[in-house]
């Protein structure tokens, strides 16, 4: 049944709609300001077979792996049969088809008169789940057990009824249960607004015609995105990126990739790919095939309608036990460092085959740090950050100058608001000269972030990367800098490594950040002479000492 | 002689400036259309207004004020016609304004968005000193301040902003580098950040304070140009322009904050529909304003526009209070089109003024919103503007013919009505998300709509949400001018400090609170405002500890004491609760800004003025696809109604500007006032 071409876009806008309520249901009802300023949360719709038909926009990371985790839940926990009117399902295990144990995905089939019709979902990265350290950012872990409570797909609510049994172990097992508590209640409130909104379309339009409409938009997606991919020349590109390393171990670990179009068809293979860290740098099958996703998306220039008919035409092959499908119980925890990279590895791939669309490589990391403060008078507090780099250049645009990019998307907290809540003063937040990679265009530039402590004492803690392996340049253009850390005190300066942890704070220590520039596009002799000497006037690059 | 008894509201569109022109003497009302005149938009303001004396018979000294609303500023920005500018900052920080706050909002997009960059990198410099976050004073500024005063008087800019870390929590250093600059450069436009937006967060801050450093040589022109226009003409009535908090501002005062300026376009439109619902006793209302392009949506929830502390131009934060506004880019321009998958789109793409609709005959190929209500006969191709410019009925169906009916396999009628379908339910989820994101319920709202494109889609739209009451302004023409009428002059102060809601931050919150009471007195006493007409608000921006947002609410008037906390708490815990569904009795509440409007009343409140319908002329009827069908339906002429009268749908009303339509189930009454209110007659219509 072909439906109503009208009908079709007053659906499809509909199930956006339904999403995007569930979006506005997490953030107001939310508790943590992991959600409320971080925006770390995602909400989606799925039909009743479980297939993604709509996404409300918010991180690419989350919103292309819910699909997977579902399939994975349905293939081997709970069959979609057994999943009743009233019922929600929730997992937050890696080894489940989840990403890292933050992350909570919630599930709720809507029924209308008995019949299943759709599927609501939210993701929400919870403030702790217990475990080796706070956040859930263990940096020591080399198993998945030292990264905190892990839950396999259950029922947290079976036929309209909490499990409150359940709720009250997992609440036991995370250091805030009562920010935990709240967020988690939004999650389900989040589910009923979409199932809300399910069974009202349901109603007006019927649920034949929400089936047909649903199965037409994917439909369509997948028209979309294999006309792009047709237009794109047939064969194998290869490209490869680095992890700098996961802290316990030395050496940086490879990613691997061959991208074969064919007719409408592209298949990505990660065999080449380095064998799983020791250290939390791994990435789960569905961290991957998310950077897939996403990469492949948006190389496609496939912006209009995002669903699960996008990723019908992509095969994603990665070994078992590898960087980029690790096996348990590897640890997890900072997959956000592999995800880029693959991110990054899959465009420069793209590179070979359509380069006058393909940028060079960004920053490539979230620059995730945290200070453990012990106050003079015995008060505790944490203090968590997030930090980003510069864009890879255009092949027709300078790359943009410290702007989230790639796998995911962020805000900056302000100094005054920092310096207000917790004992440090900022001596410098500037982009960092000289850090975009020369080029015909030239890269963005990175970021420098320094620092004083004042409190009695401190544990510096990071996720870093990309301080050896660089954000690339294309077509002649050269890498941005890589990242780096310090610390100095009393005039000595020592520089720290990307994974470091723990290291004491003392009252006036500078704490120095800086993050990667991107890569340049182009060979730098062929840049404008106009645009050279504008970026020596701003400063944007360090001139010759004359 | 009688004392000056006109008033004057003036309002300068892109095409026309809109006059409205009251008596209070005789209560009669006027409006008036005159071309405006972009080179120098004083030119034709100062026209406009020798015209209205003229057709209207009153002297130019009968004039009392003159109230106007102006997008210079907002133009200025938009089209990048701002003069060179620098930047100090504290040393170590002069990147803030680039580095933004990082996120992106097409999270697809490979290749990087053009992002404002009002003052390049050369052209900001790091001074020396440093102010901490509670306000002392960390290192003092020194000689090496004399460079940097060197360096931007050898930039050779116009404007220079000021905007030091913490300069909020304390001024001084602020302060110092501007005296100094003025001294060493004595023409430049210095603006401060702790006048402009006193505020915490100082990528905002600093975005605010250059926008207003850039805007004040520009508004400065623009209030020369009109003083001397006014001169040489011989008015000598007081003239305000209007601030995008929907309030009046001195011409002084307008020259050192044009930053108010910016936005305050839609701002009339609210304020008339903030007046009309009360008029009409209708508490909550949302306002929607529908032209070519763009859908605005502003609500009225209990008798009051809402209003936000910051908003958006280009891309860059612009933190001064102003009128909530939502907007989409769905208009009677927007574009229908099948896209390479198939699927049918409308809009955002518009076919603006220019080349505008098929049907304008000026070069337009694709059909849009508008040549489809024309197709579907709810526009009359003789009547439109009052029949002074035909449209080329012929031409609209070829185009929604080649372009959306045989690519889809459509029959024409249900390629054009789909069309409708589709920029409806785009129309009323735009309203449904700006009232589900204040945790309120469309059917606790009337519809009111005004603006030239509105009227044909109001009923539909209001169906949709089941929304029961929709409501047609007399003359939506002129409605923003009427608006403005009703302005009173409006100060904004605030003050930054985080301060716990506890007994011991009494003090500094009373000490806070009389800077500002001071401050807005200072202001009210340069506008000459009598003591019996002032007012003045304050109200708390308050948040639990640690959250990342914050919630506004009123502040009862006094000095502040045990109780007073206690009612903040009970404020903002009652609209925590609207807003977020939970509040949470344990937690700390923190004051994070407190803020003060400081109203000179130029109103009277004013009777609503009185409606005589022209003699009723022949009903006539036209085919209208209307409910899913070709209808003989009645077409009558709005300003024949008389009051009273009842219509039942379907039913078209013309007027000059615009058309409404009343679809089945709707019957439409006029009140006394010649404002139209229709309801839908069987019952909630979801």
């Amino acid at each position: 049944m072909t439906p109503d071409p009208v009908l079709l876009e007053i659906v499809s806008a509909a199930l956006v709609s339904a999403a995007e309520e569930m979006s506005v249901t997490v953030w107001r009802t939310s508790r943590s300001t992991t959600v409320r300023e971080l925006l770390d949360y995602s909400t989606a719709v799925f039909d009743a077979n479980g297939r993604n038909v709509a996404q409300a926009a918010r991180m690419p990371v989350h919103l292309n792996s819910m699909e997977l985790c579902l399939q994975h839940v349905i293939a081997h926990h709970i069959p979609l049969e057994q999943w009743n009117e009233g019922d929600v399902i929730v997992t937050n295990d890696p080894y489940c088809g989840g990403q890292h144990l933050p992350d909570f995905i919630a599930f709720k089939p809507v029924f209308k008169d008995g019949a299943r019709i759709a599927i609501t979902c939210v993701l929400i990265h919870h403030v702790d789940v217990g475990g080796g350290a706070a956040g859930g950012y263990n940096a020591h872990a080399v198993e998945v057990f030292q990264e905190g409570l892990r839950l396999p797909p259950v029922r947290i609510v079976r036929a309209g009824e909490m499990q409150d049994d359940l709720f009250a172990t997992i609440l036991q097992n995370v250091r805030e249960p009562e920010t935990f508590r709240g967020d988690f209640l939004s999650q389900l409130a989040a589910l009923e607004v979409g199932a809300r909104a399910m069974r009202r379309l349901a109603e007006r339009y019927g649920t034949q015609t929400l089936t047909a409409t649903g199965a037409a938009l994917l439909d369509h997606a997948e028209t979309a995105m294999r006309a792009a991919l047709s237009a794109l020349p047939d064969g194998t590109y290869r490209a490869e990126d680095f992890v700098d390393g996961d802290g316990l171990e030395q050496g940086a670990k490879r990613i691997s990739v061959a991208l074969t179009i064919s007719g409408s068809d592209i298949a990505l293979d990660f065999t080449g790919t380095a064998d799983q860290a020791k250290g939390p740098i791994n990435a789960t099958l569905a961290t991957t095939t998310s950077a897939v996703y996403y990469a492949v998306i948006a190389a496609c220039g496939v912006t209009g309608t995002v669903n699960a008919g996008c990723y019908r035409p992509i095969t994603v092959t990665a070994p078992a036990g590898s960087l980029v499908n690790a096996a348990f119980p590897a640890p997890v925890s900072m997959r956000m460092l592999p995800g880029h990279k693959i991110a990054v590895a899959v465009l420069r791939a793209f590179a070979e085959a359509i380069p006058d669309r393909i940028p060079a490589s960004y920053y490539g990391t979230t620059f995730n740090h945290a200070v453990n403060i012990r106050h003079a008078d015995g008060r505790r507090q944490v203090y968590f950050d997030s930090e980003l780099g510069g864009w890879g250049a255009h092949p027709e645009r300078d790359g943009p100058n410290a702007l989230a990019a790639g796998f995911h998307n962020g805000q900056n907290t302000p100094v005054e608001m920092i310096e207000a809540l917790f004992p440090l003063r900022f001596t410098r937040y500037a982009l960092a000269p000289g850090s975009g990679g020369a080029g015909k265009m030239r890269g963005g530039l990175g970021l420098v972030r320094e620092w004083e402590f004042l409190a009695d004492s401190g544990l510096l803690n990071t996720a870093f990367d990309a301080f050896d392996s660089l954000p690339q340049g294309l077509a002649g253009g050269q890498p941005g800098r890589g990242g780096s850390l310090s610390v100095t005190r009393d005039g000595v300066t020592v520089p720290l490594a990307s994974k470091t942890i723990g290291h004491p704070l003392r009252p006036g220590d500078i704490v120095r950040m800086e993050t990667p520039g991107g890569g340049g596009h182009g060979d730098p002799a062929l840049r404008d002479p106009v645009a050279a000497a504008r970026d020596l006037a701003d400063g944007y690059v360090i001139g010759e000492p004359s | 002689m009688t004392s000056p008894h006109i008033r004057i509201a003036v309002d300068i569109g892109g095409t026309f400036t809109d006059l409205e022109v009251t008596d209070t003497a005789s209560g009669a009302a006027h409006s008036l259309k005159s071309p405006t005149t972009p080179d120098d938009p004083a030119r034709g303001l100062n026209t406009a207004i020798l015209l209205a004396a003229e057709t209207h018979g009153f002297a130019l000294s009968d004039i009392a004020l003159i109230l106007h609303g102006t997008t210079i500023a907002t133009n200025a920005v938009l089209t990048r016609n701002l003069p060179s500018g620098a930047l100090i900052t504290t040393a170590g920080f002069e990147d803030v304004l680039e580095i933004g706050r990082h996120a992106r909002t097409d999270i697809y997009a490979l290749k990087g968005p053009d992002r404002a960059l009002l003052i390049p990198r050369r052209h900001r410099f790091g001074a020396p000193g440093r102010i901490g976050a509670n306000g002392e004073e960390v290192r003092p500024l020194d000689d090496t301040l004399e460079v940097v005063i060197e360096q931007v008087a050898a930039s050779g800019v116009a404007a220079c902003a000021i905007c030091l870390i913490n300069g909020f929590a304390n001024p001084a250093h602020e302060i110092a580098i501007r005296d100094r600059l003025a001294k060493r450069c004595p023409d430049m436009a210095i603006s401060c950040s702790h006048e402009v937006s006193p505020e915490i967060r100082e990528f905002e801050r600093t975005a605010t304070t250059v926008l207003n450093a850039l805007l004040m040589p520009v508004i400065a022109r623009y209030v020369t140009k009109l003083r001397h226009r006014l001169s040489e003409t011989g008015i000598t009535a007081p003239l305000y322009l209007i601030q995008s908090n929907g309030g009046a501002i001195a011409l002084e005062a307008a020259v050192q904050a044009p930053v108010k300026l910016l936005l305050s376009g839609p701002s009339g439109g609210v304020l008339a529909a903030e007046r009309l619902a009360g008029q009409l006793g209708l508490p909550n209302v949302v306002g929607v304003d529908m032209g070519g392009t763009s859908y605005d949506v502003a609500i009225i929830a209990d008798g009051v526009r809402t209003v936000v502390t910051q908003g958006e131009i280009d891309g860059l934060p612009v933190r001064v209070p102003m009128v909530e506004m939502h907007t989409i880019g769905a208009g009677g321009g927007s574009i229908a089109f099948v896209d390479p998958s198939g699927r049918l789109q409308v809009g955002p793409r518009s076919a603006g003024a220019v080349p505008g609709p098929v049907c304008y005959g000026r070069g337009g190929t694709e059909p849009t919103v508008t040549d489809v209500n024309l197709i579907l006969g709810r526009l009359d191709a003789a009547a439109f503007l009052g029949g002074t410019f035909a449209l080329n009925l012929n031409a609209a169906r070829v185009a929604l013919d080649k372009n959306v009916a045989r690519p889809l396999s459509l029959e024409k009628d249900r390629a054009a009505s789909g069309i409708l379908e589709v920029v409806n339910a785009k129309l009323a989820a735009s309203i449904k998300f700006s009232l589900f994101a204040r945790g309120l319920d469309p059917r606790d709202f009337a519809l009111m709509s005004f603006g030239g494109a509105g009227g044909l889609h109001a009923c539909e739209v209001a169906g949709e949400l089941g929304i029961t009451t929709v409501v047609f302004p007399r003359d939506p023409s002129t409605f923003s001018a009427h608006g403005i009428l009703q302005s009173d002059i409006l100060h904004d102060a605030s003050r930054t400090e985080i301060l716990p809601l506890t007994g011991e931050s009494l003090p500094a919150l009373n000490a806070m609170a009389d800077d500002l009471r001071a401050r807005g007195a200072a202001l009210l006493d340069a506008d000459a405002m009598p003591d019996d007409r002032r007012t003045l608000t304050l109200t708390a921006d308050l948040r639990y500890r640690g959250q990342a947002f914050e919630l506004m609410v009123l502040v009862p008037d006094g000095v502040a004491d045990e109780a007073t906390l206690i009612t903040l708490r009970e404020r903002f815990e009652a609209l925590h609760r609207q807003r977020f569904s939970f509040d949470d009795p344990k937690e700390a509440v923190e004051l994070i800004t407190l803020r003060l409007v400081a109203t000179g009343h130029l109103n009277d409140g004013a009777a609503p003025l009185a409606f005589a319908a022209r003699p009723a002329r022949p009903r006539q009827t036209r085919a209208v696809h209307v409910d899913g069908k070709w209808q003989d339906i009645p077409v009558l002429q709005q300003d024949s109604l008389t009051p009273g009268s009842e219509i039942t749908g379907p039913a078209v009303i013309e007027q000059v500007y615009t058309t409404m339509l009343l679809t089945g189930g709707w019957t439409l009454t006029v009140t006394p006032t010649g404002d139209l209110i229709a309801r839908h007659t069987a019952g909630k219509s979801q």
